[in-house]
């Protein structure tokens, strides 16, 4: 514990440094804003920003990109709670019961308690995440490379077996992004693969340019098709004083306590995300609710419960990055990209060789959390201005970010088509209904996913028992079997139990 | 027929077309020859294997058994817009290091605006324009100390 706490002020001194404070502040003003634009979320925006952080120090890079998650996941409510639009998936619970409090005239208690629960519900998270980190970065040094391989099925599997509508659907664009990740030069023999001939693709498809086109650019272009017909609602910009009453503040802190570890343990599971924590967060609250009637208008528990939860998920998705070098969602795969992209090698040796950066992120979060709060209530009135840009504006000045952003990685407008091509494979799929998740993290984590499929054959001498040799393995396998098969199991106990 | 079914034919056929790709490729002159098709081979044998397994599933369910009101939806509109956006996409590929970053963006950003706002916003197209072009610029180049292409003209 002492040696834990040792590294956490080490963290807080990397912290605060002139540098890496401003881009704290920066990055959470800038991630609200991100978080409010409705269509954009954390991942598309982390994505959309990640080349600007190419030229930082690795520590500030991961603070800044930290900073965004956490702004773009206060900020996330923002829109739900004012203009019943929600940033992002995980937001949507807030508009039930945020929307309604705005239309009583209470968007001061709403904005208030969201920046308040989600303040709570972030901090106890972190300091979960400092008391496990260690323990799970040691546990996590016994993998070899078939853990890890059954390690990544595993968090792939999760995450493309989210529902059951959309289990294969999702199973085929987790294909889809392990294909793309096999394009280019083959590390090991350097022979081309699926190259075509094409100079540019010999260095293999960047996973960056994947994230932006499949999220970015194929978010612009769903919304071209409705962009000119859009009417932008009237965003209510005067506030009087954004705070809760005491009463207020009694009915919600159970709500936040109760509701914090479900989502952290939610954000922990590969796949499952902040959507869930909110919803499941959500539910129990109304079912445990003395009058769940309120519900849906206007309860402010309704609000601080979602709030609390999807907060605590976004740290708690940082344990699996951090402490295996696995992401367990589209967010936690950008920022495993961005970390392969600084040379730094995520898991468990993160921890040993980079102690400073690890630490300082772990910190970053704690601080990030107060400048999250200062920033969402106080200056609420003044960032919602930004939800009166019109799309028609907006998506148009995305583009130019998105290609901006691309041209950094390689420096070669060659990039610029292929962002293209998957920006309308990206819009296809939105279209089509296939999840767009299980596509990027499997493109960013399919090299090592290769890599360590062909050590281990190796290491077998071509025996793909190597797989289940292990307890480590074997237990993965289980998980992975379960992951797949929950979305019936849950399906059947549903059916079952409306039936009796 | 049923929008997954599509899904589910492109995945088959994208499955059979990268598997045979992969059989195809270039074997390792060192070690184990078949190393490098081993993972690319599994990836089509799983695409496939995923493809069938969802369109059995809809073919069960009757292939055009199908509530229209829930298909994708592609307006001519949206199409258009998107097939534009396209086109000004590879113009802007073209142009970017001929022109350089502030004029292929300023043409770029101001084809855009225009084409989604009409011209009767013309003003503000301009504006927007300019002002994110050059802004754009100052930020890269002298906040993030990247290179961006320059404009023959030798400015910007």
């Amino acid at each position: 514990m002492g040696e834990t706490f040792g590294h956490l002020l080490n963290g807080f001194a990397v912290v605060l440094t002139p540098g890496n404070a401003m881009w704290l502040v920066l990055g959470s003003a800038l991630g609200t804003v991100l978080g409010m634009l409705p269509g954009l979320g954390p991942t598309t925006g982390i994505a959309l920003l990640l080349p600007l952080t190419f030229s930082m120090a690795p520590a500030t890079a991961l603070i800044a990109m930290c900073a965004i998650y956490y702004g773009a996941m206060f900020g996330g409510s923002r829109s739900s709670i004012l203009l019943n639009v929600p940033g992002d998936g995980a937001a949507v619970a807030s508009c039930f019961d945020g929307y309604p409090m705005a239309r009583q005239g209470r968007a001061e208690s709403a904005l208030a308690i969201s920046a308040i629960a989600s303040f709570i519900g972030g901090m106890i998270s972190t300091i979960a995440f400092v008391l496990m980190a260690v323990p799970m970065a040691r546990f996590a040094l016994r993998f070899g490379p078939p853990e890890y391989f059954v390690l990544m099925i595993f968090a792939l599997a999760a995450t493309a077996a989210i529902s059951k509508a959309a289990l294969l659907k999702g199973m085929i664009a987790m294909v889809l992004g392990l294909m793309l990740s096999t394009v280019g030069l083959d590390h090991q023999s350097g022979m081309p693969r699926f190259t075509f001939g094409i100079g540019e693709l010999q260095g293999g498809i960047d996973f960056v340019i994947v994230i932006i086109g499949i999220f970015g650019i194929g978010e612009v272009f769903e919304n071209l098709e409705h962009i000119a017909k859009a009417i932008v609602k009237p965003v209510q910009t005067k506030f009087g004083r954004i705070w809760i009453t005491m009463d207020e503040w009694k009915r919600c802190i159970g709500p936040i306590l109760r509701q914090t570890p479900v989502g952290f343990f939610i954000g922990i599971l590969p796949g499952a995300g902040g959507t869930i924590a909110a919803m499941m967060s959500y539910n129990n609250e109304k079912q445990l609710s003395k009058h769940p009637e309120e519900f849906g208008n206007g309860a402010i528990e309704g609000l601080a419960a979602p709030e609390a939860a999807n907060n605590a998920c976004s740290v708690g998705a940082m344990i699996p990055m951090f402490t295996l070098g696995v992401p367990g969602s589209g967010t936690t795969a950008v920022m495993l990209g961005a970390l392969l992209i600084l040379g730094l090698q995520p898991g468990p040796l993160l921890f040993q060789h980079h102690p400073d950066i690890a630490w300082g992120v772990i910190a970053s979060m704690i601080l990030g959390n107060f400048v999250c709060a200062v920033i969402n209530l106080p200056l609420a009135g003044l960032l919602v201005r930004v939800l009166s840009v019109p799309g028609r504006i907006l998506y148009p000045l995305i583009v130019v970010l998105a290609f901006l952003g691309v041209y950094t990685i390689n420096f070669s407008p060659a990039d610029f088509i292929l962002l293209t091509i998957l920006g309308f494979v990206g819009y296809l799929m939105k279209k089509f209904k296939v999840p767009t998740a299980p596509l990027i993290l499997a493109s960013v984590v399919g090299g090592m996913m290769e890599e360590t499929f062909r050590q281990s054959i190796m290491l077998s001498d071509t025996s793909f028992w190597i797989f289940a040799r292990s307890p480590i393995c074997v237990v993965l396998w289980a998980l992975t079997a379960i992951s797949i098969a929950w979305p019936f199991i849950s399906e059947a106990m549903a059916a079952r139990k409306k039936a009796a | 027929m049923r929008p997954n079914a599509w899904v589910a034919v492109t995945a088959i056929v994208f499955g059979l077309a990268y598997g045979w790709q992969a059989l195809g490729l270039r074997r390792a002159p060192i070690g184990n020859p078949m190393a490098p098709v081993y993972f690319p081979l599994g990836l089509a044998i799983a695409m496939v294997f995923f493809g069938v397994l969802l369109f059995y599933s809809e073919a069960r369910k009757g292939l055009d058994l199908d509530d229209k009101s829930k298909r994708p939806k592609f307006t001519l509109r949206g199409m258009k817009l998107i097939l534009i956006t396209i086109a000004l996409c590879l113009l802007y590929t073209v142009t970017f290091d001929r022109l350089g970053f502030v004029f292929s963006t300023v043409i770029f950003l101001f084809a855009m605006l225009s084409f989604i706002n009409g011209l009767a916003r013309t003003r503000m197209n301009i504006v927007v324009t300019l002002c994110y072009s050059f802004g754009m610029w100052y930020i890269f180049t002298h906040a993030f100390q990247i290179v961006l292409p320059a404009s023959p003209l030798g400015i910007f």
